[in-house]
């Protein structure tokens, strides 16, 4: 038992240095009302994003920036930063943004459009994975590399 | 006159062979080859099998399903495991048969690649322990086949820095996706210099170098890595998955914004070094394979509609140096990247791919 728990810290371990170039992921979590969404961006991709785009804010106004939500026929959600922290995953280090996303009045909170380029502005292989929580279970719904910039989002069901 | 140009593309594309260690420098990469064909690489195929037990032979023949077509990575086989008949686990007779195989499939520049790829994983043994599966021994021949025999086919030959993907009898010829990667960028071995590759960054470098003068060729933004290359999904606190094909199919650049500045803009003298780059990859594959979609490529017209750019520095020597080639239908990229094994140094990801054939266009689409 140990040993396979070593072996599959080892493959995480492997995983990660054997990959330099880590991509973004938006998890999000559809409630009635809201979407709670936690965007994870790698701080080596994000450096040189921002490096491109130095307005020397903070990153809660960096992102807000780069970052949107509209319902499909354009309105805009209301987006708020709750909280940035950092964390370490597979050994890189990331930048942790929990959001709240809040539909206009008399909008679904189940579908939008998600207008990003946080990192896709600059770096060209990048990817931002968009994947839904369900429980314990995650649902890929979609990406989004440069140039595109839009992505139609609808919970899984 | 044809004959000559073909000549001086393959000149070009297979210069500056390196000095080689004693294990691989019996190739010699120069040396003329005849075109073989789906048939050689059958029949050479058939005197391997006779020498395999039933559990190699199961894992070299295997079902021809999308699945298994796109299991190619970048990562090593301790991240992404792959399938087929590992090379490390052959006898010598069932070495030699494989690189029979291997010779009917590839000219003399596409197995020295081979060798030279295998050859660094294993320099890189003594300076990673991890189980990451740096290991010359960690690459895999597969044979993926339908039910009918007379179907289409594909020859997989891979493992951490290569992926040669070639279809038989498909919708289109299919050499690619073809992947080439090399960490360290050059290493000794016994006393003698190795670099993979050599002959793709040398003309590609000498490309972008050519091109650097005129603004345009240079592409907008940062590279960490080749644009089009395998899926890697990690959902945070989850193990990462993917790290095989499964961005297929891909979207590519249209229009003229950023892709670069076009073939038929360029000078007679930068034209050929767009030619030599794009024959360094082309002429990796047996010319049977892969000869009619250099001649595509470098069709006059198709060349005039081919963007080249780059990015970073045109000598390729700094982290972050891209060259890419963007025609009707070839897709080729070389990047800079930082190395893994030895984080101090930099190493190369290199993908071609082609717009309409991947896989023979017997993936879907």
């Amino acid at each position: 038992m140990r040993a396979a728990l070593m072996l599959f810290l080892g493959l995480l371990a492997g995983a990660a240095y054997a990959h330099p170039a880590p991509n973004s992921t938006l998890r999000l979590e559809f409630r009635a009302d809201a979407v709670h969404a936690e965007y994870w961006v790698p701080v080596s991709e994000l450096a040189f994003a921002r490096a491109a785009d130095p307005a020397g804010e903070g990153f809660p106004a960096y992102l807000l920036r780069h970052f949107a939500v509209e319902t499909p026929d354009g309105k805009a959600w209301r987006v708020s930063v709750e909280r940035v922290r950092e964390a370490d995953y597979l050994e890189h280090a990331f930048v942790v943004a929990e959001i709240r996303l809040i539909p206009p009045a008399g909008a679904t909170s189940s579908e939008f459009v998600l207008v990003d380029d946080t990192v896709t502005h600059e770096v060209r292989n990048h990817v931002l994975y968009v994947v839904a929580r369900l429980g314990e279970r995650a649902e890929m719904l979609g990406a989004l590399q440069y140039p595109a910039k839009r992505l139609a989002v609808a919970a899984a069901r | 006159m044809r004959t000559l140009v073909a000549l001086l593309i393959f000149v070009a594309a297979c210069a500056a062979i390196p000095a080689q260690s004693k294990s691989i420098s019996t190739i010699n990469c120069r040396a003329p080859k005849s075109p073989s064909g789906a048939r050689d690489i059958a029949v050479a195929l058939d005197k391997l099998r006779p020498l395999l037990n039933d559990k190699q032979r199961a894992t070299l023949d295997r079902p021809l399903t999308d699945a298994a077509a796109i299991q190619w990575s970048n990562l090593p086989i301790g991240v992404v495991p792959r399938d087929g008949l590992r090379l490390g686990d052959l006898d010598a007779k069932q070495a030699q048969a494989a690189h029979d195989v291997f010779r009917a499939a590839l000219s003399a520049c596409g197995f020295l690649m081979l060798a030279q790829v295998r050859a660094a994983d294993d320099y890189l043994v003594p300076f990673d322990k991890r189980p990451i599966g740096w290991h010359g021994g960690n690459y895999y021949l597969s044979v993926l086949r339908d039910s009918s025999s007379k179907g289409p086919w594909i020859l997989q030959i891979g493992g951490h820095h290569l992926a040669y993907n070639f279809t038989f009898k498909g919708q289109e010829a299919g050499a690619t996706p073809m992947f080439l990667g090399s960490e360290p960028i050059r290493f000794e071995v016994q006393g003698g210099m190795v670099e993979p590759l050599q002959a793709q960054s040398e003309a590609m470098s000498r490309l972008a170098t050519a091109i650097a003068p005129q603004a345009k060729a240079r592409l907008s933004g940062t590279f960490t890595d080749v644009v089009k290359g395998v899926v890697v999904t990690g959902e945070p606190g989850k193990q990462m998955t993917g790290g095989t094909d499964t961005g297929f199919p891909h979207s590519y650049p249209t229009g003229d914004t950023d892709r670069g500045i076009r073939v038929s803009a360029l000078t007679p003298e930068q034209r050929a070094l767009v030619q030599a780059a794009i024959a360094t990859y082309t002429q990796l594959p047996d010319t049977a394979v892969s000869g009619a979609l250099q001649a595509t490529y470098l069709a006059p017209e198709a060349l005039d509609q081919t963007f080249v750019g780059f990015a970073g520095s045109p000598d390729l020597s700094t982290m972050g140096s891209y060259v890419r080639i963007d025609g009707p239908r070839v897709w080729i990229e070389l990047v800079v990247q930082r190395a893994i094994a030895l984080p101090d140094q930099l190493h190369y990801h290199s993908l071609w791919r082609d717009k309409q054939s991947d896989y023979g266009g017997e993936v879907r689409r």
